[in-house]
């Protein structure tokens, strides 16, 4: 079992531009720190019809609020990510949706590398696959991977609970039984930024094997950068 | 779609605030079920939200909320009430229950 660079196809050289945009950066710092009602906060904007700051700041009075009870720096992140959303929300549908996408990644890639990351910066990667002795390779590369001996892992990232497909479900899965026939262990894990229970209900009627592939929630993302 | 409820009226419970997110949940939901390869999970989303919401209220359901949530909670049915796209229409079932969730002090 081996990980290897994707070759860029065209579709992966467009929304490489979207990737390395600043605004995804700075949004997955952002949210890598917030607190869940702040991430809740840039899943609306980012997927609502309004671009008013006011309109959003009266619909989370506990985090914008004269009698909040968040301390003054939570305000302020609750401020900047307000600011990056919006700006995600005023890009245009189209371009929108794949920012949220390139964001959900970002932000985990982040978390993972608070987790297992190493100077020379190769324990965690972006766009790779995993190839296995005898198997022919998949065509889409794992939207992130954990490189390190020990925790390896291959990363599906996803905006919303409707991203969950057999297709997603099925690739996770045949990684994980190849790199067991290897006697290799690869965790396969799912993060999707929706709530647990939106995604509990896709799980429910989905067919394609999902029992050892870990999902990971906006409820639950912090687990990604615990010490292990 | 235009809100089903008199305008400019602020609820004052976990009650009112709770009829009013099932109301826009179900317009989003009936906007949704336009995308018919979703049909099923519209149902279930929609489902499954609507009894976490029924859940709350049946505990905290004659509990007073302060003005300032039961505006966030018109507003936030107002905003859902802006979705014209069925396919965001399908995300908004899973956002507007968790914000409205969360404006009450609840976890989704």
């Amino acid at each position: 079992m081996r990980f290897q660079d994707a070759a860029p196809d065209a579709r992966a050289v467009v929304y490489a531009g979207i990737q390395s945009d600043p605004l995804v950066a700075r949004a997955a710092e952002l949210l890598a720190d917030a607190t869940f009602e702040q991430r809740l906060l840039a899943r609306a904007v980012m997927n609502g019809e309004s671009t008013d700051a006011g309109t959003w700041r009266a619909i989370f009075p506990s985090l914008f609020g004269e009698r909040t009870a968040s301390p003054p720096a939570v305000r302020d992140g609750s401020d900047e990510i307000l600011d990056v959303s919006l700006a995600v929300a005023e890009r245009g549908e189209q371009a929108r949706s794949q920012f949220r996408g390139a964001i959900v990644e970002s932000l985990t890639e982040l978390l993972l590398r608070r987790r297992h990351g190493h100077a020379d910066g190769r324990s965690v990667r972006r766009e790779r696959r995993v190839l296995f002795d005898g198997v022919r390779g998949e065509i889409h590369p794992y939207d992130v991977t954990v490189e390190v001996p020990g925790a390896l892992a291959a990363v599906d990232c996803k905006w919303g609970a409707r991203g969950i497909s057999a297709d997603v479900l099925h690739q996770l899965e045949d990684a994980r039984a190849h790199a067991a026939d290897e006697d290799e262990r690869l965790s396969v894990v799912l993060v999707v930024f929706d709530a647990a229970r939106s995604c509990a209900v896709r799980l429910d009627r989905a067919t394609a094997p999902h029992e050892h592939t870990r999902l990971v929630t906006l409820e639950s993302l912090d687990e990604l950068g615990a010490s292990r | 779609m235009e809100p089903d409820r008199a305008p400019g009226v602020i609820p004052a419970t976990v009650s009112a605030a709770i009829a009013i997110t099932v109301d826009a949940l179900e317009s989003l939901a009936a906007l949704g079920e336009d995308v018919d390869d979703e049909w099923q999970y519209v149902q279930d989303l929609t489902a499954a939200w609507r009894d976490r919401l029924t859940a709350l209220e049946v505990i905290r359901g004659d509990d007073g909320i302060e003005p300032t949530i039961g505006a966030a909670i018109v507003l936030l049915a107002d905003e859902a009430a802006r979705i014209t796209d069925p396919h965001r229409a399908i995300d908004w079932l899973s956002t507007l229950p968790q914000v409205a969730l969360a404006s009450l002090g609840e976890r989704p």
